[in-house]
């Protein structure tokens, strides 16, 4: 398995996974994961009424992951990339 | 193969053993799968029981896994080091397994030998006793029962792929970043991510395969090859071999690889304006020499599209060169309107030997021995020209001059435009007697027609700016006929393709080649041995002129 390649460009720009630009604002949908961590819901509970009392107009959705042990499965991202403008993820207990 | 001075390496229970102990030693590299190996370990084995702790006797083996096998196999007790990375064997060069060292109490190797040579080994026991402090007491092993001799084994360094991957990890050559990828990262999801494809795969430039591949120029990797704009980044020849990995090539290709890039970023091919204009234009390389043969370049069936190896790494490798290291992206700097498929590669050679004429090099002030590659800038087409009857060099230069009158626009003038004359073609002109030059002027009396039409009209807007007439010397020069290229030398004529049938093809040269001179290379074995600009045709008259149509100077032929 290839594990290392010799980086091909002038290396003037570091190489990184990009995080995406952060929005001036929230709006539209809010897809807030539970991983199926125990309290996860708790957590995503109570920020979701938070979302709503601080972000009027938001719409929240909410996704559980089948389990904590293995990566989301492709349906979940799908509907979460088709559906939702947002997500935030409940990682741990 | 050289003896080490020192190393550590993890013996069979995990606890690390430094080299060199005190006192004397012998030290063998082996592997489980050679029967010499097998034949000597109980040799070994019987030097370390012999020797009593007077001597070290350490045996390197060169997989890990192999490591119990062979203590069970041979009822060892002698330290059985682990060499899977074949740091050790990497460093003292070995070629051949088994192979042995002795050092006496200084650390000096006094003997070594490789395979087995029952003289020989039997000077070393002896040897190692006298070491040990019992000279002249005979080792247990049975001489007589013996071979005199056994060749060794291919040592695991040098095995196929493991040299590779040694030589990459190890010698030192390559500098470049190194660019982890996580366990969940599919590779060729992730380069193209990081942007460093033309849209297809890429082949992963892994050290094994740079390093590989810069076996295919004796050039330093460090070297410097160009200034790649539009970035303006100096560009290696690591790099050049990294992007050549990626572009699927093969290290026989890396020197035309090298000149390519040396030839593109010339002040004469300017390959900054050529994949920065608006107009989509590329570098098309035409090879001529024996260069052909010798890296398998296709010039016969589809010459000119895909299936050859080495007609599409080499173009392919140029553009990812330009993109990785000159920082050319469409929309960014590549600001191509459309652009075409052969901005993704278009290379290939010249089919000399069905050509009447002399090569396209040869015409340039080469020598047919050399190798040579020539770099055109080039927007338009390919464009099909099919002419099944014609059956003399007039017929046949009229339907020429006929296709390539509209190139671009019907009005517009044009400079450098690359006529591909399939044999069939070719071999019309041939049998008709008539040179590149009797072709050259045919199409520019054939395309000529008065100034009036090749004027900006309310009806179509492209052509000459009505501000030329005057330079030409008013009105009455209106129906003067004006070829529809600046010069004959702006008609570039090769030969390529297999005698299927009679189908030509052209490319529309970049601008009117009025920024990109056709510029060649010859080839050596480290990149471009001399690079040449064409020199003569109009468009090194209009470098330094204005860059206008307005400006545009046609070869008026009256009467």
């Amino acid at each position: 398995m290839v594990t290392q390649i010799l980086d091909p460009t002038d290396e003037r720009v570091p190489i990184k996974r990009q995080l995406t630009p952060r929005p001036e604002a929230l709006h539209g949908t809010i897809a807030l994961l539970d991983i199926s961590k125990p309290r996860g819901d708790v957590f995503l509970d109570r920020l979701e009424q938070l979302l709503h009392e601080r972000a009027p107009g938001i719409e929240t959705k909410r996704f559980m992951k089948p389990t904590v042990a293995k990566p989301a499965p492709q349906p979940i991202k799908d509907a979460i990339l088709e559906e939702c403008d947002f997500v935030i993820e409940a990682l741990a207990d | 193969m050289h003896p080490p001075t020192k190393f550590s390496l993890l013996d069979a229970e995990g606890q690390e053993k430094q080299f060199p102990p005190d006192g004397p030693v012998l030290l063998a590299l082996v592997k489980e799968d050679c029967d010499t190996c097998n034949l000597t370990l109980p040799l070994l084995e019987a030097v370390h029981r012999d020797t009593d702790q007077g001597l070290d006797v350490w045996v390197a083996v060169q997989k890990r896994d192999d490591i119990d096998v062979l203590k069970d196999r041979h009822d060892l007790t002698m330290p059985l080091l682990d060499d899977d990375a074949l740091d050790l064997s990497y460093e003292t060069d070995i070629d051949t397994v088994p192979t042995l060292f002795l050092y006496d109490e200084e650390q000096n190797c006094t003997l070594q030998t490789f395979g087995f040579d029952k003289h020989e080994w039997r000077e070393i026991a002896s040897e190692s006793m006298t070491l040990a402090g019992r000279p002249g007491v005979e080792t247990s092993i049975d001489w007589e029962s013996l071979p005199e001799q056994r060749p060794g084994c291919g040592a695991r360094n040098y095995e196929p792929g493991v040299y590779e991957r040694l030589q990459a990890l190890k010698s030192g050559d390559l500098l470049s970043r190194l660019v982890d990828l996580a366990s969940s990262d599919d590779i060729h999801e992730f380069m193209y991510d990081q942007g460093y494809t033309d849209g297809f795969p890429v082949v992963p430039p892994t050290r094994e395969r740079v390093w590989k591949m810069l076996q295919g120029t004796t050039r330093d990797p460090q070297d410097e090859v160009a200034i790649v704009p539009p970035n303006l980044a100096p560009i290696t020849v690591e790099k050049v071999a990294i992007n050549a990995v990626m572009a699927g090539a093969r290290p026989e290709y890396l020197p035309a690889i090298i000149a390519l890039v040396e030839t593109a970023c010339t002040e004469s091919f300017n390959i900054h304006g050529v994949l920065a204009t608006t107009m989509g234009a590329t570098p098309v390389g035409i090879f001529n020499g024996p260069i052909r043969d010798r890296i398998g370049m296709n010039y016969l069936h589809g010459a000119l599209g895909s299936g050859n190896r080495a007609n599409a790494a080499i173009g392919r490798a140029l553009r990812l060169c330009a993109r990785n290291v000159g920082g050319s992206v469409p929309g960014g700097t590549d600001r191509a309107t459309q652009g075409g498929p052969h901005r993704l590669t278009m290379n290939f050679a010249e089919n000399e030997d069905a050509s009447p004429w002399d090569s396209l090099a040869v015409e340039y002030g080469f020598e047919p021995t050399d190798d040579v590659a020539t770099l055109m800038a080039m927007s338009g087409g390919p464009a099909t020209i099919a002419d099944e009857r014609s059956r003399d060099g007039r017929g046949m230069a009229g339907t020429l001059a006929m296709s390539m009158s509209c190139m671009q626009d019907p009005k517009s003038p044009m400079v450098d435009t690359l006529v591909v004359l399939s044999p069939d073609h070719a071999g019309i002109f041939g049998r008709s007697g008539w040179s590149k030059d009797d072709v050259r002027e045919c199409i520019m009396e054939e395309t000529a027609i008065p100034l009036k039409h090749r004027l900006r009209s309310d009806d179509a807007g492209a052509g000459l700016p009505p501000s030329v007439v005057e330079r030409f010397g008013g009105e009455q020069a209106l129906d003067y006929p004006v070829p529809k290229f600046q010069d004959k030398s702006n008609i570039i004529l090769v030969v390529a393709g297999s005698s299927a049938a009679k189908f030509s093809t052209i490319l529309g040269g970049w601008a009117a080649g009025v920024y990109s001179t056709p510029t060649s290379a010859r080839i050596g074995t480290d990149g471009a041995l001399e690079i040449r600009g064409r020199s003569g045709a109009g468009m090194d008259k209009r470098r330094s002129g204005g860059k206008d149509l307005g400006a545009f100077e046609p070869r008026i032929r009256r009467g």
